[in-house]
């Protein structure tokens, strides 16, 4: 009996640390090749239900044109879906086509979680905006990890009641980083430092558009270090104390600077299409004074945001699951997709429909062509290897520089140093 | 005749509960914690690596120092506001419920909500300065949420803030076991109200006061969300108010997050927490001894 038990307890516990411990890794993808049947799973970031619609319309036709074939379509919020994603790859489980951005797609493809799609895919490369496709590349690994789904950019918000305010032109806002210091500094002074030009520190976005180096050829070291890089936060350093940055600039991101823009508590902020339509129905008063200019670049070339659809390693049904992340991303539907959601597509021919050339005569059309424009040769300078730890630790590095605590130079060395650490 | 596994029969479902959701990822993480794995699997043994990088980690220490002030802010209020704050309110006047109420709200108020409604009260464009400005206080706005120590201090009041109620239903229940007879004998001997509160009131929550110690020291050392909250999720001006939680949660979570590390933080979160428990449970026995 004592045996009994003993061996019951023991086997217990051997079934407790079973379930415990290290995981392996996935296999890295090949050529695919195989008929497009059967059933895949299709998960998106938080579509529903507002374009539910339309992603129902993709799979229907998709079914129509490939009989045999069935979409589970599943719509996950947008709170927690990296945690989804998580345990879904840890488990080995993803769904068979989903919807990841460059950044995310990073570490699964890293991982060998994700189909190399210039192997399994090799004709689709000429579909799709070269910008567009080379976000899914990785680099210092050979291939592309994602089919280019949907592009987005924008033109520099202000708000010209707050300009007028500090003595600026409303009718002249800044184009270059010398003119936003310098209108920064005089609306700090003009108004008593009680309205800011800008809510938050450079982004590593900021960097890119600033033309500094983020990383060297083969995208092993970060390089934001350089002199052009401290010369960016010393700037920012010199806006900071003459109060152009509000205080909460020290610990806020994108989504806290946004806020502020629409209290009307700072002067102006970048932002996309899709921002025009918030201000109209979430901020009526801002929007009556709100100004659009071209977005503030030392290179040239604009900012640009991409989604995309990955095809797991681990999916059961490959053929199909490729085929149908193809489709969702041809040029038609991508186009079709855009007209209902304030994105621009990034497949070569959707670009050159009337509806992102032509203008109208609303801020909506003008936004949108001046947009579709821009994208043609926009970056996405946010690295893909730049993930959520490396972005705090450059939070951090750069709150200390503001506040005087480390000098920029030693702020981008200590955030460097963090960032390459991390990249292991 | 009853078989030796019958008693394991009934514990069955509960136990199959805290083994999948306790006992399996407490397992866990020690394994991991000696390990470099990662949010997608894979790693390697590393014996005590991640404990040695935690030793020359100045954010491990700068959260260690958090949480610890935190302890150390917040336990003593809430030891004693919420005893007093039960005293007033267990009298029987009119429209005293309203103030029960009232002082219980913020128990039950989402976390969440109670930190954006703080977040907007403190912020530089926020109620508070705006009201200190406009009096001609202060002519630049108090850094409640961009000050190193005033963010932690504000996040330290919203923690007290919103656990008086909580504490006050504990000594509520047991200011009802004080007898009333005691009261009444001190009462005869010539005791005052004051008198009588450290003669009897107080030796009699003793052990009450113990465990709300315990509970307040335990939750202060784990702060997460009104740190969390009212820095935007930066853990403050470069990274200076994160505690330990928050660090393990910019560790270990994300797809590119440090398992291993992570775990090995959570460890020492156990041990601390461990030792405050023990060391209440040493401070109830004297009481029972005495």
């Amino acid at each position: 009996m004592r045996t009994t038990r003993r061996v019951f307890l023991i086997g217990l516990a051997a079934a407790t640390l079973a379930g415990c411990g290290l995981s392996g890794t996935n296999e890295q993808g090949g050529a695919v090749a195989g008929e497009v049947k059967g059933e895949i799973t299709f998960q998106t970031w938080a579509l529903k239900p507002k374009y539910t619609q339309y992603v129902e319309g993709v799979i229907a036709s998709f079914q129509q044109e490939h009989p045999g074939t069935t979409v589970k379509w599943i719509d996950q919020p947008a709170d927690g879906y990296l945690t989804k994603v998580l345990a879904d790859a840890s488990a080995g489980s993803l769904p068979d086509v989903i919807n990841v951005p460059p950044d995310l797609s990073f570490p699964l493809a890293k991982a060998g979680q994700l189909v190399n799609l210039d192997e399994a895919a090799a004709d689709a490369k000429k579909d799709y905006l070269d910008n567009a496709w080379a976000a899914y590349a990785i680099p210092g690994k050979a291939g592309t990890y994602g089919f280019p789904w949907y592009l987005n950019t924008g033109p520099v918000f202000y708000n010209k009641a707050l300009f007028q305010q500090a003595g600026l032109n409303p009718d002249s806002p800044p184009t270059t980083f010398a003119e936003l210091e310098t209108a920064a500094l005089t609306m700090a002074q003009k108004t008593d430092r009680k309205v800011a030009m800008l809510g938050q520190t450079p982004a590593i976005a900021d960097f890119g558009l600033y033309g500094v180096e983020m990383m060297n050829a083969d995208g092993t070291k970060f390089t934001f270090n350089s002199a052009k890089g401290v010369e960016l936060v010393e700037m920012y350093k010199r806006m900071y104390d003459a109060g152009g940055l509000v205080a909460e600039a020290l610990t806020q991101n994108y989504t806290g600077s946004g806020a502020k823009f629409m209290a009307q508590q700072t002067a102006l902020t970048p932002g996309s299409a899709y921002d025009l339509g918030k201000f109209k129905t979430d901020a009526p008063s801002l929007y009556a004074n709100i100004g659009i200019t071209k977005p503030i670049t030392n290179t040239g070339k604009a900012n640009m945001f991409v989604h995309g659809v990955s095809v797991p390693t681990s999916s059961k049904n490959k053929p199909t699951a490729l085929a149908f992340g193809r489709f969702v991303t041809n040029a038609a539907n991508q186009l079709a997709f855009s007209k209902v959601a304030t994105i621009f597509p990034s497949s070569r021919d959707g670009m050159k429909d009337p509806y992102f050339t032509t203008e109208d005569g609303s801020d909506e059309a003008r936004v949108r062509v001046a947009a579709a424009k821009q994208l043609g040769d926009s970056v996405n300078y946010t690295p893909v290897q730049f993930s959520q730890q490396m972005q705090d630790s450059l939070r951090q590095n750069l709150a200390d520089a503001m506040l005087g605590k480390k000098s920029a130079k030693q702020a981008l060395d200590d955030a460097v140093a963090e960032c390459d650490r991390l990249l292991g | 005749m009853t078989r030796w596994y019958t008693p394991w029969l009934f514990l069955l479902p509960g136990l199959a509960v805290v083994v999948t959701f306790s006992l399996v990822p407490f397992v866990n993480m020690i394994v991991l914690a000696f390990t470099d794995a990662t949010a997608l699997g894979g790693g390697h043994f590393t014996g005590l690596a991640n404990f040695q990088r935690m030793l020359d980690d100045p954010k491990f220490w700068v959260a260690l120092r958090n949480s610890t002030l935190y302890l150390v802010g917040v336990v003593p209020p809430l030891v004693v506001l919420p005893l007093l704050i039960a005293l007033l309110v267990r009298k029987k006047l009119p429209g005293i419920t309203f103030f029960r109420t009232a002082f219980f709200t913020p128990v039950i108020a989402s976390a969440v909500v109670v930190g954006l409604i703080w977040t907007w009260l403190l912020d530089s464009q926020g109620l508070v300065n705006n009201v200190l400005r406009a009096l001609g206080w202060v002519s630049r706005p108090v850094p409640f949420l961009t000050d190193e120590w005033l963010l932690l201090v504000s996040a330290m009041l919203v923690t007290i803030w919103k656990g008086l109620g909580y504490y006050m239903i504990i000594y509520l229940a047991a200011l009802g076991n004080v007898p009333a007879d005691l009261h009444e004998a001190a009462q005869v001997d010539g005791a005052g109200p004051v008198r009588r509160f450290f003669a009897v009131t107080v030796p009699a929550l003793r052990p009450t006061m113990v465990l709300v110690a315990a509970l307040s020291a335990v939750n202060g050392f784990r702060v997460f969300s009104e740190i969390y909250l009212l820095s935007g999720g930066s853990g403050g001006p470069g990274g200076a108010d994160t505690s330990l939680v928050m660090l393990i949660q910019q560790t270990g979570t994300g797809l590119t997050g440090n398992v291993g590390y992570a775990s090995a933080l959570s460890m020492v979160l156990f041990v601390v927490t461990l030792g405050l428990l023990l060391v209440t449970l040493r401070l109830n026995r004297r009481e029972e001894a005495l």
